[in-house]
């Protein structure tokens, strides 16, 4: 399957998972730049591959599919959005194919010859017979990720499943190395390998002790469940970055009302999107655990320094190399750059001075907890019963400023006079929301 | 590596599911190789385990994250903590665990009967905490597990552990609440932004096209108000509590003492 439909598969799930169904058909393919025809569509293919991997029942429309892939704190720790990981398409007989390989070789190790007799003797009638050729292809498929290996031995090479990590360890352990695996897909990144791991154990273990089946012991508060989502480029750009490639991309500013459009293949229908064409070279790719979102950090061959958000990235392709020279001297000048940013922030360092306030005599300062927790670099000084003051070089005050404001009445911004000011004119216009409370 | 891989393809998967056979790509295998290399691996595992894992792995190449930063993200006080593996098999076995803590005022609790149903790990406070029943005074209660000061676990009748399921499921439901927000107008420029902040709650979105106006219907605990609260200051002006009384009181409590702080040292 092209690249191109997985972009319109994420942008299509993030908008349901950020909206969980506010809009109408015509709305979503609207914002999405798609006609309502391919909505549909969309939606029918997510919805067969959604009832595949967790067998719910079908979903009639957006609102529901949006329902289904809802995470809900309470009743389930899957992660539902995995499931765009398994959208990869594959024809029936590969998939007959692949599928009777692994079975047949998880039991015993077996030769090219053994598995061709196995697959022309157990594919179903309608699927046409592989020949060596294929079953060979397969195999080295198989062999590079990493599934199976060639086992020990001489020439007729034998393959083996390569499932070490289970067949080593006692039920104990495995359970053990599942709960490792839930907790660090669940609190660090990257997590989709971590998620498809987890979906593997949870599965093997409950097949092995049925009374080993309950997984649902742990809960994380308060993740951003659409993380995985933007995952799906996080790979691609890493790996660009790896091998100093430029890359080049189709870019949808979040800001904008459209966020994708479809490649019309028909020049008749073709028209102009809103994304913008672009070439870059990338450099870091940053996490902001404050909203939950991806940035692309990169050098531009005009503009410098640039950034994009990931959820804004369409058809990403990797381009030529560029002189491990160029990529060290611009790496140097970013991490310099970003050095004093909140998030990502590259502008003017500002000083910024806060006078942070203990919730009261006898009540445990969680107010300091939380600034020691997440103050990030800023320090603490002149303290009192009552007080301390936080301290902070920081670029720009942007980023930090809903930080600062989300501590309520329990801070005062001393510095700059500028930022001070603007805290207290909105703080004026929110009292004035609330006043007829 | 590209998680895009036609081994993942869902119809493989339902069909090993039904051949019982367990793959494992080298993609996962990285993935797990990078996490062993964080220091809560050690308090995961027996040390035997550990070790035999970290063998099998020899081969794999660990996922390489090199171009990731993280920012703003709370420092991490432990993703692992001693008793997670006990509270875990209690758990599951509905056993009642007989536990102490250091309260409030720094002292030790008297030893008191729990039902565990959950343990919970803060994103924010990046710790765990032990949710359960309070057999005594029947009461949910949330303990950081840093505070547990000991815990004893104790067999639990089906009949009983039911019963306790039965208890925890109502109070829950009871404290279940929710509240509207709407984004303001203006500032439907920033619906991304905003959607993003909101996306670790449960929730609905509404959107109404003549007024162009989003409001988001947010579903939680009781006990984390707080936690709304603080996401609906951190975004300012930008939004707007609609439904939730409690909640709207309260921001209007920290804009008039904001504002007072402010008033004291101007004036």
């Amino acid at each position: 399957m092209a690249r191109e439909s997985f972009d319109k598969e994420i942008q299509f799930l993030r908008m349901l998972v950020l909206t969980s169904g506010a809009y109408n058909r015509q709305q979503y393919a609207d914002k999405l730049g798609i006609s309502v025809h391919t909505f549909d569509k969309t939606i029918k293919r997510l919805k067969e591959i959604v009832n595949a991997v967790y067998q719910k029942a079908p979903a009639a429309s957006g609102k529901e599919l949006a329902e289904t892939i809802r995470y809900s704190y309470l009743d389930s720790s899957d992660p539902m959005l995995l499931f765009l990981f398994r959208a990869k398409s594959l024809k029936e007989s590969e998939s007959q194919r692949l599928s009777l390989l692994l079975a047949a070789l998880h039991d015993e190790a077996m030769t090219v010859s053994e598995l061709l007799d196995l697959c022309c003797s157990s594919m179903p009638a309608e699927l046409s017979l592989p020949d060596e050729k294929t079953i060979r292809g397969d195999l080295k498929y198989l062999e590079q990720v990493g599934v199976i290996k060639r086992a020990t031995g001489a020439r007729p090479y034998r393959y083996r499943i390569n499932n070490d990590l289970v067949r080593e360890l006692s039920h104990d352990e495995l359970q053990d190395l599942y709960d490792f695996v839930d907790i660090m897909a669940n609190t660090q990144l990257p997590s989709v390998q971590g998620y498809l791991l987890r979906d593997g154990l949870k599965k093997h273990i409950g097949r092995e002790k049925e009374d080993l089946g309950r997984t649902d012991s742990f809960l994380y508060k308060y993740h951003y469940y659409s993380r995985l989502l933007d995952e799906a480029h996080l790979f691609t750009l890493l790996s660009a970055i790896r091998s100093r490639s430029w890359v080049s991309f189709l870019y949808f500013s979040p800001k904008k009302e459209t966020s994708y459009a479809s490649k019309n293949t028909n020049p008749l229908f073709e028209k102009d999107t809103d994304g913008l064409q672009e070439t870059m070279l990338p450099l870091k790719v940053i996490y902001d655990h404050q909203y939950g979102r991806w940035y692309l950090l990169g050098h531009h061959p005009r503009s410098g320094i640039k950034k994009y958000r990931l959820e804004g990235l369409t058809q990403i392709a990797e381009g030529t190399t560029a002189e491990e020279t160029l990529f060290e001297a611009k790496s140097t000048e970013l991490e310099q750059r970003i050095k004093h940013s909140w998030l990502i922030d590259t502008g003017r360092t500002v000083a910024v001075k806060i006078r942070f306030f203990h919730p009261g005599r006898g009540i445990p300062s969680f107010v300091k907890e939380r600034v020691l927790l997440q103050g990030q670099w800023g320090t603490i000084t002149e303290e009192s019963e009552e007080s301390f003051i936080y301290d902070i070089e920081v670029n720009g005050t942007i980023e930090i400023k809903p930080w600062v404001r989300s501590f309520g009445s329990s801070c005062e911004v001393l510095a700059p006079l500028k930022l001070r000011e603007e805290m207290i004119a909105e703080w004026k216009e929110i009292r004035n929301y609330y006043e007829s409370v | 590596m590209n998680p895009f891989e036609k081994i993942f393809n869902y119809q493989i998967l339902s069909r090993l599911e039904n051949s019982g056979t367990m793959i494992i790509t080298q993609h996962e295998r990285g993935w797990l190789k990078l996490m062993l290399g964080h220091p809560a691996a050690a308090s995961a595992f027996e040390p035997d385990t550990l070790h035999k894992l970290r063998a099998i792995l020899t081969q794999d190449p660990s996922l390489d994250t090199d171009g990731l930063l993280h920012k703003a993200a709370s420092k991490e006080r432990h993703v692992y903590h001693p008793y997670v593996r006990l509270i875990r098999q209690a758990i599951m076995k509905n056993a009642v665990l007989q536990i102490s803590y250091l309260n409030k005022s720094g002292e030790a609790s008297p030893s008191q009967a729990c039902f565990p149903y959950k343990l919970e790990y803060s994103m924010v406070k990046r710790e765990w905490y032990l949710l359960y029943y309070q057999i005594s005074n029947r009461r949910l209660m949330r303990s950081k597990l840093e505070k547990l000061l000991g815990l004893v676990e104790l067999k639990c009748t089906e009949a009983l552990s039911e019963q306790y399921k039965a208890s925890i499921h109502t109070l829950l439901s009871r404290r279940s609440v929710s509240a509207d927000i709407l984004i303001e107008p203006e500032y439907n420029g920033e619906l991304s932004r905003i959607l993003y902040a909101f996306s670790c709650f449960e929730k609905e979105v509404s959107y109404a096209a003549e007024a162009n106006t989003y409001t988001i219907r947010l579903f939680f605990d009781s006990s984390d108000s707080e936690f709304v609260l603080s996401k609906t200051r951190f975004l300012g002006k930008r939004v707007r509590i609609v439904e939730g009384e409690h909640l709207k009181r309260r921001m209007l409590e920290s804009a008039t003492k904001a504002l007072g702080r402010y008033a004291e040292t101007s004036g």
